[in-house]
């Protein structure tokens, strides 16, 4: 019985039963490298596998060295700088978060087309002929590296704001007594420091970006994942697309082998270092002027001009969505979410307690290949999800009735969870790397163990990292489609699906309302978090995580 | 909290359970979601009372999602914009017979499947649009789609990409006829005319040829007379009027034609529910709503397409390869195209 099993076990037990339950709709995908092998693959690799890898290479590469330019270096303004908008800038800065990549990426054909709004308006403005182009075509690889770039640098801006926020002041301040000047201590001092933390950002950019199909698609590139489509839809070879999209799986897990491997030896929890209130500096005149412009273009880009230009839009076209459709649809979505948000996190936080609590290597490799989910395409996760559904439905459920799981809203937020767990585990082990092993040790001394030891010590002081968490997941499901579009119960519309109805007929104008919909719901967990890292800032009232 | 989720969905499923033993429905999958296709479910629910539940979704996916769930499938009717998808189903033995008398009778043998596994629900057809300030009606008049690969109209043609089952199907009909080695030759010189790289929808390929950006665009028929009607915008209404649609190979096999369709699955909880349905869309009254609303082409020979449409003739010839050719031979025409570099 559970009772004889001391407390130790059970925090391998839990966690082993909810991997096996999440993990397994990845594992399904994985296992088709063990089927057979279809001729198309000879075709695949004659004709076009090199193509894709090449595409999605120089779409990776180009958008983490925007986003970590863009993430990294606003949060070190915000961090260490006073100019004008600073304290508008801090929060507004993850507002394009709400925007999903597709949708960013249909507003930009939709501006910058060659007949589209700004090259109307320019032509229109200096009355130019009309075969006259300013704007270059978007519909390319650099089109796309921006729109992921845009959408998605505040996984990193996140990441390295708080962890600018918890580094070590007087580290930085020896390095200037000592002589460094601003840039050296940037790149000597600063930036190591927060190294960790920013690579855990950037890989959930990178895994999005990968796993993205509604923006390459719309651009016509050909990446790894309009590759597992193509061989799906045209060459009906389910089997081939996800074997392909298995290896994408093993490309990923290598990169985080790597990443691992290489904080590995290195500790970053401040245990002792004395933390002062951050002092910014304040600058004027034409510093003033860079700083905010360094702030407001990537704000402009990823999220003012697609408001503006989806509001444009149903300006013009569609405004009687917002009436009972978006309402239900609305609830349906926030519904999910949150539902999807707090099992996902709570699972993140048990799975990363008892990592800490049992230091078990196979538990830990079990988090991160649940942390693949992520990068797995929508669609083909969903597939997974379906075979695990049908699977239980017709060895365990059948004899009562037909099919529980399958097309029930479980299917959803099993599929919710795996997707998200990457952004739940990410932060929330973060939040237990700032957490020095000293606490548990004395903990365990007055007898804390097990759930009162997470319950009464670690909970407080994850706090911050467990609503971050809850919000993030709650934003990616909002603006999550494939999975949703194919797993969802008869009758039951999220705002994605009603964006996706139009979209996918490129009907933009009727897609903008629900995609402004999208949009405004999103933004209600993002101001929620950016209260949060206001509160959680040291020497406000929040001294919580770090003079723990 | 499993226990929880698994209590939870519980609950809920067991409320749509017992609904659905209860209700007089008909569960419906279908990658044809236009919105007025809505007000034709509603019609047909306050005429007999039977309620439609739907999901929508990509139509591979949907088939999979069939597939998974085998006999316990809810679903009832499978809908699809191409025919490739129904010869799919039809081929894996998913699709009963749908006896109905009055479907037999008034829609072609062409437009069912082979024991009426599958019925189409609206036609359209693939076909040119020119500039007719560039192009004059004597140059388009004889033109097919096989003439299209000669270098006289080197980077003068707009399309969109391959992914797109449009043109996938059309590729599939060329291989039907003149085998896989000459259409690759085709091909090569096809994609050699592009004006730019494939990119957009149905419809910008149009304005691209509003626009002076390409002289010939190939896109589905309905597309234009959505642009027309001015349901899409001043801007596109003003567009579509500087362009002019040919049918393309009316002294050879005749023009390209899908269709939108539908079959019952075999497993159909409320097959005669679902009979009653694709019935009801194949009435006077339903064929006449879609042909006005999307613009597509009727299935039955008494309704008559939209004026919109029909200005451009009405009694064009039709490429007379079946339909089913397209589904068996897509997966051919995908890598052909992979072949050729159309992107």
């Amino acid at each position: 019985m559970i009772l004889k099993i001391n407390s130790l076990d059970l925090w391998k037990i839990i966690p082993i039963i909810i991997f096996i339950t999440f993990v397994s709709p990845v594992a399904i995908v994985l296992f088709s490298l063990t089927g057979d092998y279809s001729e198309n693959w000879l075709h695949l690799i004659e004709y076009v596998l090199t193509g894709y890898i090449i595409n999605s290479s120089i779409l990776v590469l180009g958008v983490s060295l925007i986003t970590l330019i863009i993430g990294v270096g606003t949060a070190w303004l915000i961090s260490n700088y006073e100019f004008s908008g600073k304290r508008f800038f801090e929060w507004a800065l993850i507002l394009p978060l709400a925007v999903p990549p597709y949708i960013l990426a249909y507003t930009f054909t939709g501006l910058f087309d060659a007949y589209g709004s700004v090259n109307n308006l320019i032509r229109d403005i200096f009355s130019f002929k009309d075969s006259y182009i300013f704007f270059p075509s978007v519909r390319n690889i650099y089109g796309a590296i921006i729109v992921f770039s845009f959408t998605l640098y505040p996984y990193v801006y996140l990441a390295s704001r708080m962890a600018f926020l918890n580094q070590s002041k007087s580290i930085l301040e020896s390095g200037k007594v000592l002589g460094l000047d601003k840039i050296k201590v940037f790149f000597n001092l600063a930036l190591p420091m927060v190294r960790p933390a920013v690579i855990g950002g950037l890989m959930l950019v990178i895994m999005e970006t990968l796993s993205d199909f509604g923006a390459v698609d719309h651009f016509a590139i050909e990446t790894f994942t309009t590759g597992i489509f193509r061989t799906w839809y045209g060459m009906y070879d389910l089997q081939t697309a996800m074997q392909l999209a298995s290896l994408l799986l093993i490309f990923i897990t290598f990169f985080i082998v790597v990443e691992r491997y290489s904080r590995k030896n290195v500790s970053y929890a401040g245990n002792s270092s004395v933390y002062g209130e951050i002092k910014s500096i304040q600058v004027f005149g034409i510093n003033n002027l860079l700083c905010f412009g360094a702030c407001g273009i990537p704000l402009f880009i990823g999220f003012i001009l697609p408001i503006i230009e989806l509001l444009n839009w149903t300006y013009n076209y569609k405004l009687d969505f917002f009436e009972g459709v978006f309402i239900r649809n609305s609830l349906n979505t926030i519904y999910l979410a949150i539902s999807a948000a707090l099992i996902c996190s709570i699972s993140a936080l048990l799975i990363n307690f008892s990592i800490r609590f049992t230091k078990n290597k196979f538990l830990s490799f079990l988090s991160s290949t649940l942390t693949l989910g992520y990068a797995v395409p929508g669609l083909i996760l969903a597939i997974g999800v379906m075979k695990l559904l049908t699977f239980l439905d017709l060895n365990f459920f059948s004899h009562y009735l037909e099919l529980i799981l399958t097309g029930s809203i479980a299917g959803l937020i099993i599929a919710y969870i795996i997707k998200s767990y990457a952004l739940a585990s990410s932060v929330i082990e973060a939040g237990y790397q700032r957490i020095g092993s000293n606490i548990d040790d004395v903990s365990i001394t007055l007898k804390n163990t097990g759930l009162k030891l997470l319950g009464r010590v670690h909970l407080p002081l994850l706090k911050t990292s467990f609503l971050t968490s809850i919000l993030l997941v709650v934003s990616e499901v909002i603006k999550e489609l494939p999975a949703t579009l194919i797993l969802r119960p008869f009758n039951f519309d999220t705002l994605a699906v009603s964006t996706y109805i139009y979209a996918s007929e490129e009907r933009m104008f009727e897609a903008a309302a629900p995609a402004i919909a999208i949009v405004l719901v999103g933004l209600i967990p993002i101001i929620f978090l950016t209260r949060m890292i206001r509160e959680s800032r040291p020497g406000s009232q929040n001294r919580n995580v770090n003079n723990a | 909290m499993n226990k929880l989720l698994k209590t939870m969905s519980f609950i809920l499923v067991g409320i749509l359970a017992v609904e659905s033993i209860f209700a007089s429905e008909v569960n419906l999958y279908t990658s044809r979601h236009y919105d007025t296709d809505d007000a034709l479910y509603e019609d047909f629910t306050s005429e007999t009372g039977i309620k439609v539940n739907i999901i929508s979704g990509k139509g591979k996916a949907l088939m999979q999602r069939i597939r998974s769930e085998g006999k316990n499938s809810p679903a009832d009717i499978f809908i699809t914009v191409d025919a490739a998808n129904l010869w799919k189903l039809q081929k894996d033995g998913f699709f009963q017979s749908i006896s109905s008398d009055r479907i037999q009778e008034s829609v072609p043998s062409n437009l069912r499947g082979p024991n009426n596994e599958w019925v189409a629900l609206a036609k359209r057809s693939r076909v040119i649009f020119y500039n007719p300030k560039k192009i004059s009606k004597m140059q388009i008049r004889k033109l097919s789609y096989e003439d299209l690969a000669d270098s006289k109209w080197r980077g003068k043609i707009a399309i969109r990409s391959s992914n797109n089952i449009y043109n996938q199907s059309l590729v599939a009909s060329l291989i039907a006829n003149h085998g896989i080695e000459e259409t690759e030759k085709w091909a090569k010189g096809f994609v050699a005319n592009f004006s730019r790289k494939p990119q957009g929808n149905d419809r910008a390929q149009i304005i691209a040829v509003a626009n002076g950006e390409a002289e010939i665009a190939i896109a589905n028929s309905y597309y234009f007379g959505l642009m027309l009607s001015g349901k899409k915008g001043l801007e596109q209404k003003k567009s579509a009027q500087k362009v002019s649609m040919h049918f393309p190979s009316q002294t050879g096999r005749g023009t390209h034609i899908n269709i939108s369709g539908a079959g019952i699955l075999k497993n159909a909880p409320n097959s005669s529910n679902a009979t009653k349905l694709l019935e009801y869309l194949l009435t006077n009254k339903a064929q006449k709503h879609i042909v006005n609303n999307t613009y597509e082409y009727p299935v039955i020979s008494v309704v008559r397409p939209n004026k919109v449409m029909s200005q451009f003739g009405r009694n064009f010839k039709e490429d007379q390869t079946s339909v089913s050719e397209y589904g068996k031979l897509n997966p051919d025409a995908v890598r052909l195209m992979d072949r050729v570099g159309w992107k």
